[in-house]
């Protein structure tokens, strides 16, 4: 039986700008296993990246937790004091890589002098006391490096941002944030500024690296594709809450929530040419001005009066396969097109 | 019987890099990056030309040298029949009227102290030959609007107030203004969630049918090219490797590039095993270009020959097109 390593409960989020108060995530409940990938999907404006955020306490000032539980390795984060957060857990047990390297990098230092930076800082809490040189840490840099599959490494190691590429990059920021201490990686949009064959590269790379030290991964993207490749577990978010979780064989195989169905259907991945794509009619809606019952019913063909009254439960339809919606939990398990 | 829209004759655009004085003193450091190099192939009418590639392979200079953004080296653009490199400023002009292009940074190309209704009047008002009251305009802008399924209260707001989808369709609107036959869509959905997306391409289908626009569509998402396209051109280092009609290019793909970039991009297929060929290392710069074949660097089938000698494009039957020594006999 795998072991949770990572449960979030109840987890409520509001970003508090003036006289706005914005939902951004509305009790978001899941748990991560060990050496498992969940990936996170959703449109912008769901609530993926708050979340990631909201895991490693990177949040902006306006955001406020209103309740809930991010329990890690059996301790609430949410507890944690901002000290404690940072010798044991940020950039130690969990690590985050972002979508743009470029702005993750100093543009005026050495990759040498960056990466040494968080070493020596990974290194002061994980063996206290024991001094090391700067020659050793450069010479862990390197083997880093190397172990992102950057050639040369002992030659590149000196070099400045500007001299890598983009995928180069994001190798370098892999090797700074992952180590055999990282137990959960927090991806977010990783390789969406990428090519596609540097986008496998880099996903590659990152089950590879978590595969040998143990890793779980939280993969938050907009792209169902990487999804299907990488991910144990999909969860699909919506306006701040999970509208659809389980395993991705059956998330992205038969979807229960109109929602899922529809985004599957809106992308021209083997759709033949000429025919229709499915657009989901109106828009996301703000966050401040969210509507009641279940937040999708203004854009949802199959919406009744209870839709609008009602927020839907997230609950188990099929084995290990959750949805949010309660026309599919009235009528039943059904498969269903969009009009 | 199909008529050539556009054909472009061993196109060639380079850029010139460290012109500068001390380059110019001491004769060095003159860099050329040999972002389009000899191009040749034919948008036929009515149908969407897809042209593929990871970034850097010169399909966005390629398409902003059929426009004369970017003056070519040497070679030929025929719109028409008439040969757009030799045109003259008043020529360029029509030219222009008749082909335009939307953009990939939606908010990039628009005035940001304009209202989406002066940006769409903008092409219309530049007209020539024609006086139109104000009034006319603005009944004009009113029904692209409509095109495009924007309120007409778009009109008056300013390019901040939309998102990004909308912006999109003003930017499509702003396009079809003055009827145009052929439009270039460089990654015209880069950035757009899923379902704005699909709105997007929906959009510019139902316009294609109901204009009858040439599409040259310029992008790196292979789902997208293969579903919006008819014919379709996988770009590497400014050259063509593969091309062909769009269906020929995905079941018949012969280049090893093709094949590996098509494998490379994720598709929504749960419990399908799928192998991906992963390329070794990075595109290499256009300034210096390997020898021979210029993806001998990357390739995983690469042999003597191709660092030797360039690879011709040969036509492997039915007009597909593919330049790779194992598929070229002689």
């Amino acid at each position: 039986m795998s072991e949770p390593l990572l449960e979030v409960s109840q987890l409520t989020l509001d970003y508090n700008l003036g006289s706005r108060k914005m939902r951004a995530l509305d009790r978001v409940s899941f748990s991560l296993d060990k050496g498992q990938v969940l990936g996170v999907a959703g449109e912008s404006g769901c609530g993926k990246s708050t979340l990631g955020l909201a895991i490693i306490r990177l949040l902006p000032k306006v955001a406020e937790i209103r309740r809930g539980e991010i329990v890690f390795d059996g301790r609430d984060l949410l507890k944690l004091s901002e000290a404690q957060m940072d010798r044991e857990i940020r950039g130690q047990k969990i690590a985050m890589i972002f979508q743009n390297p470029q702005n993750a990098l100093n543009p005026v230092f050495k990759i040498e002098t960056q990466m040494i930076d968080i070493l020596r800082v990974q290194d002061k809490y994980q063996n206290p006391g024991n001094r090391k040189r700067r020659q050793d840490f450069r010479q862990q840099a390197i083997e880093r490096l190397k172990g992102t599959g950057i050639a040369d490494p002992a030659v590149r190691v000196s070099n400045y941002p500007f001299e890598f590429s983009g995928g180069m990059k994001q190798r370098v920021m892999i090797g700074m944030a992952l180590s055999s201490g990282t137990s959960l990686l927090l991806a977010d949009e990783a390789t969406t500024a990428l090519d596609v064959t540097i986008e496998a590269q880099i996903n590659r790379l990152i089950t590879e690296l978590a595969a040998e030290y143990g890793t779980s991964i939280l993969y938050i993207t907009h792209n169902l594709g990487v999804l299907s490749e990488m991910a144990d577990r999909i969860m699909i978010m919506y306006a701040g809450r999970i509208f659809e979780m389980g395993w991705t064989k059956s998330v992205l195989g038969s979807p229960r929530h109109p929602y899922s169905t529809a985004l599957l259907e809106s992308l021209p991945g083997r759709q033949t040419r000429g025919k229709r794509l499915l657009s989901i009619p109106g828009f996301v809606p703000p966050l401040d001005r969210l509507p009641g019952g279940c937040s999708f019913h203004p854009r949802c063909p199959f919406a009744e009066e209870v839709c609008r009254q009602e927020v839907p439960p997230l609950i188990e339809v099929d084995k290990g396969h959750w949805s949010a919606c309660l026309f599919d939990q009235k009528r039943g398990r059904q498969k269903w097109k969009w009009i | 019987m199909e008529v050539d829209l556009i054909q472009i004759k061993n196109l060639k655009t380079y850029f010139f890099q460290g012109k500068g004085l001390l380059s110019k003193l001491f004769g060095q450091g003159l860099r050329i990056v040999h972002a389009v190099d000899g191009m040749s192939l034919t948008i036929n009418k009515g149908r969407t030309f897809g042209l593929v590639g990871e970034s850097g392979c010169g399909k966005s200079t390629l398409g902003n040298t059929i426009f004369r953004l970017v003056e070519p080296l040497e070679g030929e653009i025929l719109f028409q029949g008439r040969d757009v490199v030799k045109m003259d400023q008043k020529e360029l002009r029509k030219f222009r009227q008749k082909a335009q292009i939307i953009f990939q940074d939606q908010f990039g190309c628009m005035n940001p102290r304009m209202t989406a209704g002066q940006i769409i009047a903008e092409p219309l008002m530049m007209r020539q030959g024609k006086q139109e009251s104000q009034k006319e305009i603005e009944k004009e802008v009113a029904e692209l609007l409509n095109a495009v399924n924007l309120d007409p209260d778009a009109a008056v707001k300013f390019p901040n107030e939309f998102s990004g989808g909308q912006a999109r369709r003003i930017g499509v609107a702003r396009a079809i203004a003055l009827n145009p036959v052929f439009i270039m869509a460089d990654e015209p959905t880069s950035g757009l969630d899923i379902s704005t997306a699909a709105t997007i391409l929906n959009l510019m289908q139902d316009l294609q049918e109901k204009m009858d626009i040439t599409y040259l569509w310029v992008s790196h998402n292979l789902n997208q090219v293969r579903y919006m396209s008819d014919d379709m051109a996988v770009m590497y280092l400014g050259k063509a490797v593969e091309m062909g009609l769009t269906s020929e290019v995905f079941d018949k793909m012969a280049h090893p590039y093709t094949k590996a970039l098509i494998s490379a991009v994720p598709q929504v297929s749960p419990g399908e095993q799928k192998q991906t060929i992963f390329l070794k290392g990075e595109i290499p710069s256009p300034i210096n270009p390997p020898s021979g074949c210029r993806f001998r660097t990357r390739c995983p089938q690469v042999f003597k020959r191709c660092e030797q000698e360039e690879p011709p494009l040969t036509d492997l039957g039915g007009g597909h097109f593919c330049a790779c020594h194992l598929h070229n006999s002689h």
